[in-house]
């Protein structure tokens, strides 16, 4: 496996007891493992993890109790501008003299995350760090990972979460029995097979072009597809930000229809059909993967075929903003 | 020199041998990350009749520490070695070696990860194992009376005084000394349970 220099954020998924966990053991040092690993063409099988510089924060957190969150933070190295800087960025600074078994969930990632940084990692691994968050959380520490990624340090993200793989990197490794069986840009990967199971299709955007008097801000995705979002949503939001719309919030036309302004309309081409139950998952090319929803009969209706030419109607508003 | 001052002389200056030495066994075995041969010597005391260390000790110790208190010493170390053992093997086992594993990948060496992560964590363990060497200490009896003899003033602890006394028929001195000893035992324990009860309150602040 190899991640791209170019790739601040690498995502690794894949189905549980495909090797991901140990995979990333191996590269931090806390699993001995055959082969190679090699990073700025240093080789760290041999190195003891100590020595390694492998930023690594385990599923389970694994903060240290008897101490104090400054202690733990403070435990991965002394430099104190970086504490301070690292400290602002996470938001840390009220929690610095609890015991870290008083924290919640999302608190104590950051935390573990502050506390891997300050060894100045030339890699930083975390291991599905919004598995054991609530789901209303999960987006606001999305948010703290992009200011992580933000820090030029490379990650590699372990996660079995499309959206999370989607919002926030920008190369994916599929891993299935300890094999690699896909890599490509997460959109290209994840969406494209209709059986993965993703309902949400997720963007990022930047560009933002307000237009208040219409009530629309125009921006543009990472994979280039221009989109209209409602201007009272998104005016005070920070660029590039992360939207996601249902799969099953898009509607399908077979021919043009009629141009409202604050409706996204998409042109594309259906590269996979897959029906279960009456209900039909497609897969749009519009060149970049759309996951669309439709029932049954307004299938049957529009006479899909893999090669259909159709148009994807998705109204401003249905749009999450993620932020 | 009182009976129950060399008693706690004794089992004090025992202990301050054998907990760090018994820790820093428990630590190089956690660390071979299997039972080896070095459980089953350390264990020895534990289930050897004290008269059979005791000869052993005879065997092995010079003339000039034979019949002094340096030979009460060693006898109680070597007795309650085994005790702070298997309580700090089990104490050091029974904390969660990611611990360790995340100190190392943040830049600790071994020996740093353990002594500031693994031990500080294991330390509600540790302490009891260093009341129990600690009493083990007050109470040995088989193997000093081999090494050390019986001297009064000199190697008479404790539990020598009350079998000697018993023997003359002094019930009631026998009786004084055993309600010492009960009273030392209890202190040790309830001042253990003070201290961990201290500690909880400290860490749920």
């Amino acid at each position: 496996m190899q991640c791209r220099s170019d790739a601040k954020v690498t995502a690794l998924v894949g189905p549980s007891g495909s090797g991901k966990t140990s995979l990333i053991e191996s590269i931090a040092g806390l699993r001995s493992a055959s082969g190679r690993i090699v990073i700025d063409s240093i080789s760290l099988a041999e190195l003891p993890p100590e020595r390694r510089r492998i930023g690594y924060v385990p599923q389970d957190v694994v903060l240290f109790p008897h101490l104090s969150v400054r202690d733990n933070i403070f435990y991965g190295g002394r430099d104190r501008g970086r504490f301070d800087s690292l400290c602002h960025t996470l938001e840390l600074v009220p929690l610095l003299d609890r015991s870290p078994t008083t924290l919640s969930g999302g608190e104590r990632q950051r935390v573990a995350i502050a506390r891997a940084l300050m060894t100045d990692p030339r890699l930083l691994l975390l291991d599905e760090p919004l598995a054991s968050v609530d789901q209303p959380l999960r987006e606001r520490i999305l948010m703290y990972l992009r200011r992580v990624r933000d820090l030029d340090v490379p990650m590699i993200y372990v996660t079995h979460q499309q959206f999370e793989a989607v919002a926030l990197s920008s190369w994916c490794i599929v891993l299935r029995d300890g094999r690699v069986a896909a890599e490509g840009r997460p959109r290209e990967i994840l969406f494209a097979d209709p059986s993965s199971g993703a309902l949400e299709n997720v963007f990022e955007v930047s560009n933002p072009r307000h237009e208040p008097e219409k009530g629309i801000t125009r921006v543009v995705t990472s994979d280039g597809l221009e989109l209209v979002l409602p201007h009272d949503r998104v005016a005070d939001v920070g660029f590039p930000m992360i939207v996601r719309i249902s799969a099953e919030e898009i509607v399908l036309f077979g021919e043009r229809p009629g141009a409202i302004s604050s409706r996204n309309l998409i042109e594309g081409t259906v590269t996979a059909i897959r029906e279960t139950d009456g209900i039909v998952d497609l897969v749009v090319a519009a060149p970049s993967p759309i996951r669309v929803r439709i029932t049954r009969s307004a299938a049957d209706e529009l006479e899909l075929a893999n090669g259909s030419r159709v148009w994807l109607a998705m109204r401003s508003r249905a749009f999450r903003i993620v932020g | 020199m009182s009976v129950v001052g060399l008693t706690l002389r004794v089992a004090v200056i025992s202990t301050l041998i054998v907990a760090p030495l018994a820790t820093i066994v428990a630590a190089l075995s956690w660390r071979a990350r299997s039972r080896t041969i070095i459980d089953a010597i350390a264990s020895l005391p534990l289930v050897l009749p004290p008269t059979a260390v005791g000869f052993l000790l005879l065997q092995v110790l010079s003339r000039n520490i034979l019949f002094t208190a340096a030979a009460v010493v060693i006898a109680c170390a070597v007795m309650s070695f085994p005790l702070m053992f298997v309580a700090a093997r089990a104490a050091i086992d029974s904390s969660d070696v990611r611990y360790f594993d995340v100190a190392r990948t943040l830049g600790a060496s071994p020996l740093r990860a353990f002594s500031t992560v693994t031990l500080p964590l294991a330390w509600r363990g540790l302490l009891a194992g260093v009341i129990l060497a600690f009493c083990r200490s007050i109470g040995e009896f088989g193997a000093t009376i081999i090494v050390a003899g019986n001297i009064p003033g000199r190697t008479q602890t404790l539990a020598l005084a009350i079998y000697d006394r018993i023997n003359m028929g002094h019930d009631s001195e026998a009786l004084l000394l055993v309600m010492f000893v009960v009273i030392a035992a209890l202190t040790a324990i309830v001042a253990s349970e003070l201290l961990i009860r201290h500690q909880r309150r400290r860490a749920s602040r």
